[in-house]
């Protein structure tokens, strides 16, 4: 039985739709608050990969977070983040209309609001109908729930992949194996050609633009570099690592930041925070309240698994171990987060718990323990940036305050 | 140097006067209502007149609290945190480990041999555990809100509360009272409730060293008495645990 039905589902009412929402919204302009040249950039893919997927011949594959886009992009189909594109719509204040319409249909509460505003999206039928839907149980396996439900509702195939948590020779095999099926079979069931030589070409295209990312990421140890690292959060997020677009945006990032750098204003100074857990647009009330008093930098994109170039000669195998690297398995987790404390020199600690994500919220003791075991200051926030029933400002502010003075107690 | 501290608080407004930031010389509890720029105002008419003095006598006011930010007569400000640290240090230097119940948050501070803080946690999304919580209860049984901690020594048992939602925790109360229930066995299971969560709270950012109680709810003698029976350790609960935000406040200044 559907949750729901997805009519008129033809990509041109769909677009309808959606301009309809955006227009509403009155988004002007998609690129985030930095003022980078790479933004404007990363702006424009967005809107031109956006468009894209509502042309009736495009191929549309709904993927969740990280997936392996190479993959994707090797059968040479757009991959459709249906829980970014949510948190898109969110970010620019969209986001009410869709989380009505969940509860309206009787969609819990208590769900994950990153969920419900994904569902609402569908629901509102605004996103392009898929040609395929894939999903990946790491990190979230919800949202590998949600992708199935989707998928039932727009009758469209749907293949997952099982990734294990411990990453040995033995899970490397399994899950390079599933990725290798998987390839046949999306072929077979969208009744395209497949050729290994597209996946090397795509594996190429990933690894210039990481060595990019890396680079950038290098320069952020040392200075503060305005805009950077909301940059490298999004670009993680879009996980467009395969498209040689991605590599002209990496390489333009690391350009800026480069320039940058060579300024004196730009060696670091005052106090470092990094940000854990789901963050807002910069534009948020939050994060403009936090980056009045400190630079933030974000965990995810500084994650292991986010500087591992794939292998050329046994793609699948690297594709399974960053597949691996980025599940949240707690060891690895404690041991990357000690690791970039004292690379990149924070100095505290937010902890952003989404309402409803038992990940976060099983996460958060385990990266409080670093935290102690470091020295370093935290601060534990329950927030909810796509459903504004579940947050006020001025709950948060008082923890953020307190956070903010004792990082600069010492001058009390 | 007389330094004022003021605490508003979403049910009470607190205000303490030190002298040298060594002596406590007068204090004062009002009710925040509706307005807590009025309650600051009359808690701060009430303190100067306790202490006999004169608003000119007074050199700074720091404000802390929901309201803090509210205070036309505030020459600085300061998180609760901060002030219940540096209260509690104040008070009892040898606190290393501080649990604060007000009216709609909790708080585990761990702080140094300086007052300063190392680590803190705040209640999350629901009032459930808090001042606030008490009061209802207080209110669904029909007792002074005061009375709950004596009270609560005449149960010959506790019954079972849940601890999730003071809405849902008020319903069972009233079901309780239904099938008869005695108040005093209720009341302690409100305060076991309470404790609970109130551990949790402190086992998330670690217990360390000697614990002290600070916030109205400290007041409360059957929270206290559920939460030594848990922790299987003593808690401390200071002279002036209502105010010791606004002792911290003054002393920050």
């Amino acid at each position: 039985m559907n949750l729901f039905e997805v009519t008129d589902s033809d990509r041109k009412s769909q677009y309808r739709n959606m301009s309809e929402v955006l227009e509403a919204c009155r988004i002007q302009d998609l690129s985030s608050s930095t003022n980078l040249k790479a933004s404007r950039i990363r702006s424009l893919l967005n809107a031109y990969r956006l468009s894209k997927a509502y042309e009736p011949d495009s191929k549309v594959a709904y993927v969740v977070e990280q997936f392996p886009n190479e993959l994707v992009y090797a059968l040479g189909m757009i991959p459709w983040n249906i829980e970014s594109m949510a948190i898109l719509l969110a970010q620019h204040g969209c986001a009410d209309s869709f989380i009505n319409l969940t509860q309206q249909n009787n969609v819990s509460r208590d769900i994950c609001s990153f969920l419900r505003g994904s569902l609402g999206v569908i629901m509102a039928n605004c996103y392009p109908n898929p040609d395929i839907v894939l999903a990946n149980d790491q990190p979230c396996d919800c949202l590998s729930k949600l992708a199935n439900i989707t998928s039932k509702n727009y009758r469209s195939p749907f293949f997952s992949i099982s990734t294990p948590t411990e990453l040995n020779e033995d899970t490397l095999d399994y899950l390079a194996g599933q990725q290798r099926r998987l390839m046949k079979d999306m072929a077979a069931a969208l009744n395209m050609e497949f050729n290994e030589a597209d996946l090397d070409r795509t594996v190429g295209h990933s690894n210039e633009a990481r060595e990019y990312y890396c680079k950038t990421l290098e320069l952020l140890r040392d200075y503060r570099l305005p805009g950077v690292a909301r940059e490298m959060l999004e670009i993680f997020g879009m996980n467009a690592f395969g498209i040689p677009e991605n590599v002209q945006l990496c390489k333009t990032l690391y350009q800026e930041a480069l320039e940058m750098s060579k300024k004196p204003e730009n060696k670091r100074s005052g106090k470092r925070v990094l940000w854990a857990g789901q963050a807002p647009d910069g534009s948020h009330e939050i994060m403009q309240y936090v980056e009045k008093e400190v630079e933030v930098i974000f965990w995810a994109p500084l994650w292991n698994s986010n500087m591992m170039k794939l292998d050329p000669d046994d793609p699948y195998r690297s594709i399974a171990q960053r597949a691996i690297e980025y599940h949240w398995h707690m060891e690895r987790f404690q041991a990357n987060l000690a690791e970039v404390c004292d690379t990149y020199g924070i100095d505290g600690i937010v902890i952003s718990n989404a309402w409803g994500c038992r990940n976060m919220l099983a996460l958060s003791p385990m990266l409080r323990e670093v935290c102690g075991e470091k020295k370093i200051k935290y601060l534990t926030i329950n927030v909810d940036f796509m459903d504004r029933n579940n947050y006020a400002f001025n709950h948060v502010k008082n923890r953020i305050d307190a956070f903010l003075e004792i990082l600069k107690q010492s001058h009390l | 140097m007389i330094s004022v501290g003021i605490d508003i608080g979403s049910l009470s407004t607190k205000s303490a006067i030190l002298k040298d930031k060594q002596e406590v010389i007068a204090y004062d509890v009002v009710y925040t209502g509706g307005n807590n720029r009025a309650s600051a105002e009359i808690t701060y008419r009430n303190v100067l007149e306790k202490a006999g003095l004169s608003e000119q006598d007074v050199d700074v006011v720091v404000t802390t609290g929901y309201g803090r930010e509210n205070v036309p007569f505030s020459n600085k400000n300061a998180s609760e945190i901060i002030c219940h640290a540096k209260g509690m240090h104040f008070l009892n230097p040898e606190i290393r480990t501080i649990l604060d119940i007000g009216g709609q948050d909790s708080k585990a501070i761990q702080i140094d041999e300086n007052g300063g803080v190392v680590n803190f946690m705040m209640n999350d999304k629901c009032a459930a555990g808090c001042g606030k919580f008490l009061d209802i209860i207080a209110r669904a049984l029909n007792v002074k809100l005061e009375d709950l901690g004596e009270l609560s020594r005449e149960a010959d048992t506790s019954a079972r509360i849940s601890s999730m939602c003071t809405v849902f925790a008020e319903t069972e109360v009233v079901s309780l009272v239904a099938v008869g229930t005695p108040a005093p066995n209720i009341i302690r299971g409100v305060h076991d409730s309470i404790a609970t969560r109130a551990v949790a709270l402190l086992k998330s950012v670690g217990i360390q060293g000697p614990l002290g109680m600070s916030g109205g709810v400290a007041k409360n003698v059957g929270v206290i008495s559920a939460l030594e029976d848990i922790l299987k350790q003593p808690v401390n609960v200071t002279s002036y645990p209502q105010v010791t935000g606004a002792i911290g406040a003054a002393f920050i200044a």
